[in-house]
């Protein structure tokens, strides 16, 4: 039997997002039926507005309800330095770290083919612009992840960027604060012993 | 380190057994289709969690069961540690000492096999990828830093490949950033090139010795590395990377012309020569297999080298591919220095006078029975 056809269609929007197959979209769908009216309706909103109200920040990438984002529009803020990031959740860990005072760019991923994932498909192009329009930017900071793909965008931006004097940082990887050695896996450890500093 | 005991429930067609070994040699015998090679396997994975003949998890249970499970105590510097693993529809649970491990690479080294099986011949006698294979996945279980260098240049090679068959197509244009491709690949690649330089000239040592021995001086055993950068023992990883470097430069065209990568260590060989000749196409079935077999051994001595224990060595069907001289002397090298476990279907009369004290395990459809006849004929000498 063929399920009635609005609970189809709702499997089928489950379905679309990341990691739900086709067993967990049904069970996601019967529990929508199940739910307080009242909850499916501001389920349905913020979905709505998530999507209407949200944009990306025409400057930086970041998501945000204003153009520019509060952070670019700050100018409080330290305009020498811009810290390269792979997704937005990256910018909101950064900031409760209330440690960097600098500016953000959000690549929305990283190079990789496979993915279909070249130069032009990630924001790469509007970060170079930015630095010739905004001489006073001195120093950029990458900070994606320590995957192969991380790593060659890093290696990339650095090649693009370099040649115009700017400075380019890479994050160091290493152990885990207060982490215990016993637990860190090899390569982490590897990876630690390879970036070791004098003291 | 050796395997104490071992307990199964429907693995294969065994539905329970429970088994305590001999720290020497362990006989498996039985006619075809048994159960000798299962008993074997399941050792292989309460070792490395699969398989070395199924990739498919789900061959392992038996057939009217829903759930496997193999345990075993591991005996090692007067400690035992109980390993247990099984295997259901939802997947596999791996416990050391009861706890269930999260990550494999933390239950993966507890208890180091080797196997040696027929199908190993084909490392003398296969493509070139299976000797690669091989090095990747024997040094990857002794080398955390190989695993990890091994695993990165496979990932950075299907990007690159993918990205170049984009340039091929003209879909892509970017040579600044096939450039940075190039050079991790060039980075990695080299590390795995010396690492392997290195493994090898190790392995090879103890190779030579062991095919001496089982060839009674008549054959010596080198290896050689076929790389594109003429790497040896004295080239610095820097020397390699550079080299890779000048490499991507030169043969640009024909890579992106090509659409595939055309350097690096996923298109090296290793040879394996016989008195100065390399023995796969010039050596006998029984000089190759015997070169397979050294290759094997040699890495008993490799592993104790490297992680400051003996294996377990598992022989599946070895004796009776071999001559009584070279039974001999295999037997021989390996007696009371590794817990051994050989299946056969006859124990020849060599074979039974040379081990010590083994014990033989009868195998009938998934029955183990001590056998009493290997002690009668101890008693009669
Ligand atoms: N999942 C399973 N459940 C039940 N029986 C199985 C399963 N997988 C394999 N078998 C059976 O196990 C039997 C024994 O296999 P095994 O490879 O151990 O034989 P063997 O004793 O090594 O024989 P040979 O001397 O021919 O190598 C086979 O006949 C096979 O049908
Ligand atoms: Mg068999």
């Amino acid at each position: 039997m063929d399920y009635p056809e609005p609970i189809a269609q709702l499997i089928e929007s489950y379905m679309k997002l990341p990691g739900i197959g086709a067993k967990t979209a049904t069970r996601l769908a019967f529990y929508t039926i199940d739910m307080d009216g009242d909850d499916v309706t501001g389920f349905a909103k913020s979905l709505i507005s998530a999507k209407r109200d949200l944009h990306f920040c025409s400057i930086c990438g970041n998501i945000t309800e204003d153009d520019p984002c509060v952070i670019c529009a700050d100018k409080t803020r330290d305009q020498s330095t811009i810290l390269v990031v792979e997704e937005p959740k990256d910018i909101m860990s950064m900031e409760s770290m209330r440690e960097y005072h600098g500016l953000y760019h959000v690549l929305h991923g990283v190079l990789s083919p496979i993915e279909g994932k070249g130069p032009e498909d990630i924001n790469i192009t509007s970060l170079v612009k930015r630095l010739q329009e905004h001489d006073e930017v001195k120093e950029v900071i990458v900070a994606t992840n320590a995957t192969p793909e991380g790593e060659a965008t890093a290696m990339y931006l650095s090649r693009l960027i370099k040649p115009a004097g700017i400075k380019v940082t890479r994050l160091a990887h290493g152990l885990s604060v207060g982490s215990d050695i016993d637990y860190a896996d090899e390569v982490t450890l590897l990876k630690a012993v390879e970036g070791r500093t004098e003291i | 380190m050796y395997l104490e005991s071992l307990h199964l429930k429907n693995f294969r067609n065994y539905d329970a057994l429970d088994v305590t070994f001999n720290q020497g040699v362990n006989v498996l015998l039985g006619e075809n289709a048994q159960g000798k090679t299962n008993l074997l396997e399941a050792i292989y994975v309460l070792a490395l969690t699969r398989s070395h003949r199924t990739a498919n998890d789900r061959d392992l249970i038996n057939w009217q069961a829903d759930a496997a499970l193999i345990s075993g105590r591991v005996h090692k510097q007067n400690t035992t540690t109980p390993l247990e693993l099984t295997f259901s529809k939802k997947g596999k649970k791996a416990r050391v000492n009861h706890l269930e491990q999260a990550r494999l690479s933390a239950y993966i080294g507890n208890l180091n096999v080797i196997l040696f099986a027929p199908e190993d011949l084909e490392l003398v006698k296969g493509s070139p990828s299976v000797r690669r294979h091989f090095i990747d996945q024997e040094f990857g279980q002794m080398s955390p830093k190989y695993l990890y260098n091994a695993g990165q240049y496979r990932t950075i090679l299907r990007q690159r490949n993918n990205y170049l068959r984009q340039l091929q197509r003209k879909q892509a244009k970017d040579l600044v950033y096939l450039g940075v491709l190039s050079d991790q690949l060039a980075a990695f690649g080299a590390e795995l090139v010396a690492a392997r330089i290195n493994f090898l000239a190790q392995l090879e040592q103890w190779a030579k010795d062991v095919h001496q021995v089982i060839s009674q001086e008549r054959e010596e055993l080198a290896f050689s590395y076929v790389n594109q950068v003429k790497a040896t023992a004295e080239t610095t990883v820097d020397e390699i990377y550079q080299s890779y470097q000048e490499q991507f430069e030169r043969q640009q065209h024909k890579e992106i012309e090509q659409g595939t990568t055309l350097i690096g260590p996923h298109r090296d060989d290793l040879h394996f020569l016989v008195n100065g000749k390399n023995v796969q196409t010039f050596g006998s079935q029984g000089q190759q297999r015997t070169t397979a077999l050294s290759v094997k051994l040699a890495e008993i001595d490799l592993m104790k080298a490297i992680t400051g224990e003996y294996p377990v060595l598992l022989l599946d069907d070895v004796l009776s591919e071999l001559d009584d001289a070279r039974q001999t002397h295999l037997l021989r090298s390996i007696q009371d220095k590794v817990q051994t476990f050989l299946t056969t279907t006859s124990l020849s009369g060599i074979a039974r006078k040379l081990i010590n004290d083994p014990t033989v395990f009868d195998i009938t459809s998934g029955k183990l029975a001590p056998e009493s006849s290997a002690n009668e004929s101890d008693a009669a000498e």
